[in-house]
């Protein structure tokens, strides 16, 4: 569905962000993970036409999303990570305004943007002026646009950041759904948004993809390699200094390290099954390491 | 004490530094050296920037520091403020404000930091138009000494404690709420107007502009050397000369304590201003700054912490996919509505000052409504028509337009909003126009209405930002207002009651141009993007 074949951005200045990144987005949710400056948002926002590549090319149905960016834009629901919002106008105007940009039929518009403003939780305050909005309602506002038309291309950069818990786990559940006859985009650096809802995951680091499959490809990297281990807390700082540890949790009995080795780090040490927070971990320290 | 103030002095710095480095900075500087370039024109230029009768000064480094220092504090008083108007909403915008807020800074001392700031950038200026003024007295030659002290003292004298003032009052300008927006910019092209009027006067306190004293002395040496002059006639600011002037030979002049400590007070006035927004400034507290606890008008929406510690609320979002089927349709009727709600929501004030304009335009003496209504009509939209172009990037709405399909439907749409303002307040004068058959009347009307819209858009579209078409449209607009035909574009001169100004058509033929201009600049961006 959406292609981009061997992408690279250099931006003013001579920053690469992206190095030779080649992805194929097909229906169901594709989860990019990356550290913060790994590219995602470049490599989203090249997707979305709202950025060109320096050199490579996105190709959406066969046809050059670059060149002719507007068959990819009517189907494309878009949510940025940074974005704002005309403060004067209602939730339902700014929808309305955007519905219009978005060239859909005035009463489609309207029965959509009253589902979506019920779906996003924010009917009661929908005649509000979006300046008094809170940042978590804000992100609900652009939800709401990024599903205006019923996108076949759905990219969500960083989407549940601002949200409740309860929300997160709603929106994800969300996503999950839409990807069902659609291609989801999503990118973040927060492993469990993707854990739980992605049928296919890539990780991207210093600009360059560096892992792509199914979450269980992924698992099976560090399968037989991660442990937890319970020490005194004295002892947990030359266990983290010599391995990659995944999660710390302080207990009666000294402090709990999940940590990934090759082998036992202590005698006593408890092989347990990897998360992909731990094949994530695993990836990205493995390429800062290179 | 000492620490105090290199803390000031680096926060300052830093604040100058992130200005000198964004792009914006380089046409700030550009322009002070074509300020500088018009300030000495060639000998056989029809302009000028300064004249003692018929006479101009020889270009000798005093008299070429002179004319350029007195040029610069003209200039860099309405520009020069406009330039540095934003050193509080940006740090509100990119919410340095806050972490500033939370930090043991002193209100004054924040403002402080930002007023000094404000000087650097404007104290840059300047020495870029000194550094042009001595380029161009080689370039014009007619002097071979080039004295130092000659071409910089102007500049420290003249120009620097009216750029002083000039910074204290942007920031005072930034911590009224009133002031804070675009009525700021309108209300100081006022006030400089009068300033600039008055200061230039005789016995004008603290020595105004400090213009009397240097042209008191050239006119004595003028006389001297027996040219003819009169008391008053001396003119700063550009003007057409038919007839290259004469030229004089200028020594310089020595500044009288009174007229040091007259420009020494006037920064002592700049400083005494700046600690005063303390008693009312909100330090980014958006409990005070009204509007409730939203995000602050402008600042995008960045992802927040996620709430993980947050107690769980019984939510009902995402509960399920939308259903309803979206089909293509027209859209650029509701594409206008929306444009329109965008320029025209909020602002009381502005509806009722419309009104009394309409109903001044509905029962004034036609050559009333045509001298005074029909422009001061057209005044009264710039802070609207100032967000064409610029108003979705200053909201950050544009991260997500730009993914949108036809983004020069949403331009052209964003025209007609600018073209319907200007009809809804010039309705009146169009009325009487009409009603007494006015055709050339109607045909500037109609000239003016597209015309200043598309300048808007363009401007707003090239600069991203309110404050270009602010910058220009007002000395545009004050031109026409003060009866000077030739830049005339709503036809408000008459002469007999014929139009004085330039055909119509040309800015009929403008609007469309200029039209093409944003749409191309916005291709051109999105291009390079």
């Amino acid at each position: 569905m959406l292609e981009l074949i061997d992408i690279s951005k250099v931006y003013r200045g001579g920053k690469r962000s992206l190095d030779g990144v080649t992805m194929h987005v097909r229906a169901g949710l594709l989860g990019l993970l990356g550290p913060n400056g790994a590219g995602k948002s470049s490599l989203m926002r090249i997707a979305a036409t709202v950025t060109r590549p320096s050199s490579g090319r996105v190709m959406f149905e066969g046809s050059d999303a670059v060149a002719r960016p507007e068959p990819l834009r009517a189907a494309l629901g878009y949510l940025p990570q940074d974005f704002g919002v005309y403060p004067r106008l209602t939730a339902r105007e700014f929808l309305s305004y955007l519905a219009a940009a978005k060239g859909i039929r005035a009463r489609d518009a309207r029965v959509r943007i009253d589902e979506l403003l019920h779906l996003v939780n924010l009917t009661e305050v929908a005649g509000r002026a979006l300046g008094g909005y809170s940042g978590g309602m804000l992100r609900r506002v652009g939800i709401a646009q990024s599903l205006l038309t019923d996108p076949r291309v759905l990219i969500v950069d960083e989407p549940t950041a601002g949200l409740d818990p309860e929300e997160r786990v709603r929106f994800r559940n969300l996503l999950n759904e839409l990807a069902a006859d659609r291609a989801v985009l999503l990118s973040t650096h927060i492993v469990s948004d993707v854990e739980s809802v992605a049928s296919d995951i890539a990780v991207l680091a210093g600009g360059r993809l560096v892992a792509r499959g199914l979450p269980e490809d992924l698992l099976r990297t560090v399968a037989g390699r991660v442990w937890e281990v319970t020490v005194p807390a004295e002892h947990a700082a030359s266990l983290q200094a010599g391995h990659l540890v995944s999660r710390t949790t302080r207990t009666r009995d000294g402090l709990r390290l999940r940590l990934l080795a090759s082998g036992p780090p202590v005698p006593d040490a408890e092989a347990v099954r990897p998360g992909l927070e731990d094949a994530y971990l695993a990836i990205v320290n493995q390429v800062a390491a290179c | 004490m000492l620490a105090a103030a290199g803390r000031l002095g680096r926060l300052a710095f830093g604040d100058f530094l992130d200005r000198a480095r964004r792009p914006a900075y380089l046409v700030v500087l550009a322009t002070a050296v074509g300020l500088g370039y018009l300030a000495v024109p060639d000998t056989d230029a029809h302009w000028v920037l300064m004249r003692v009768g018929d006479y101009r000064g020889r270009y000798d480094s005093a008299y070429t520091g002179m004319v350029t220092a007195l040029g610069a504090a003209l200039w860099l008083s309405l520009g020069g403020f406009y330039a540095v108007r934003d050193a509080l909403a940006r740090d509100e915008r990119t919410g340095v404000g806050e972490l500033l807020a939370a930090s043991p800074l002193h209100t004054a001392g924040y403002l402080a930091a930002k007023f000094l700031g404000n000087v650097l950038v404007l104290a840059s200026m300047v020495g870029v138009l000194a550094g042009t003024a001595l380029v161009m007295q080689v370039v014009r030659d007619e002097s071979s000494s080039v004295d130092p002290v000659a071409l910089v003292a102007p500049f420290l004298l003249v120009t620097l404690p009216v750029v002083v003032l000039t910074a204290a009052m942007a920031l005072l300008s930034e911590t009224v709420p009133a002031l804070r927006g675009g009525l700021g910019n309108v209300v100081w092209f006022f006030a400089w107007l009068v300033a600039v009027l008055g200061g230039m006067a005789p016995g004008i306190p603290l020595g105004g502009l400090g213009v009397h004293q240097p042209v008191a002395s050239m006119r004595d040496d003028l006389l001297a050397q027996g040219g003819q002059v009169s008391e008053g006639d001396f003119s700063l600011g550009l003007t057409y000369e038919e007839t290259p002037l004469r030229v004089f030979d200028w020594d310089g002049f020595t500044p009288t304590t009174g007229y040091l400590l007259g420009r020494a007070t006037l920064v002592l006035v700049a400083v005494v201003l700046v600690p005063l927004p303390a008693l009312w400034f909100a330090r980014f507290d958006p409990g005070r700054r009204g509007g409730g606890s939203g995000t602050p008008a402008g600042r995008h929406v960045a992802p927040a912490a996620p709430a993980e510690g947050a107690r769980p609320v019984m939510a009902t979002a995402f509960a399920g996919r939308p259903r309803t089927p979206v089909r293509p349709g027209r859209a650029g009727g509701r594409l206008l509505t929306g444009e329109l709600r965008i320029l025209l929501r909020g602002g009381r004030w502005w509806w009722l000052g419309l009104a009394a304009i309409t109903a001044a335009g509905a029962l004034a003496p036609l050559s009333g409504v045509i001298r005074f209504v029909l422009p001061l009509a057209w005044l009264w939209p710039i802070l609207r028509w100032s967000r064409l172009g610029s108003q979705r990037h200053e909201h950050g709405v544009a991260t997500l337009l730009d993914a949108y399909p036809t983004p020069h439907r949403r331009t052209i749409a964003e025209g007609l909003a600018g073209v319907c303002v200007a009809a809804l307040a010039g309705l009146a004068p169009l009325a009487r126009l009409l009603v007494a058959g006015d055709w050339p009347g109607v045909a500037a009307w109609c000239g003016g209405a597209l015309f200043v819209p598309a300048l808007a858009l363009a401007l707003g579209t090239l600069s991203r930002s309110h404050r270009l078409f602010q910058t220009i449209y007002l000395p545009l607009w004050y031109v026409t207002a003060n009866g000077l035909p030739f830049l005339d574009f709503m036809g408000a001169c008459r002469i007999d009651g014929a139009l004085a100004g330039p055909s119509p058509l040309l800015f009929l033929a403008s609007a469309p141009l200029l039209l093409v201009a944003a749409l191309a600049t916005n291709a051109a961006r999105s291009a390079a993007s």
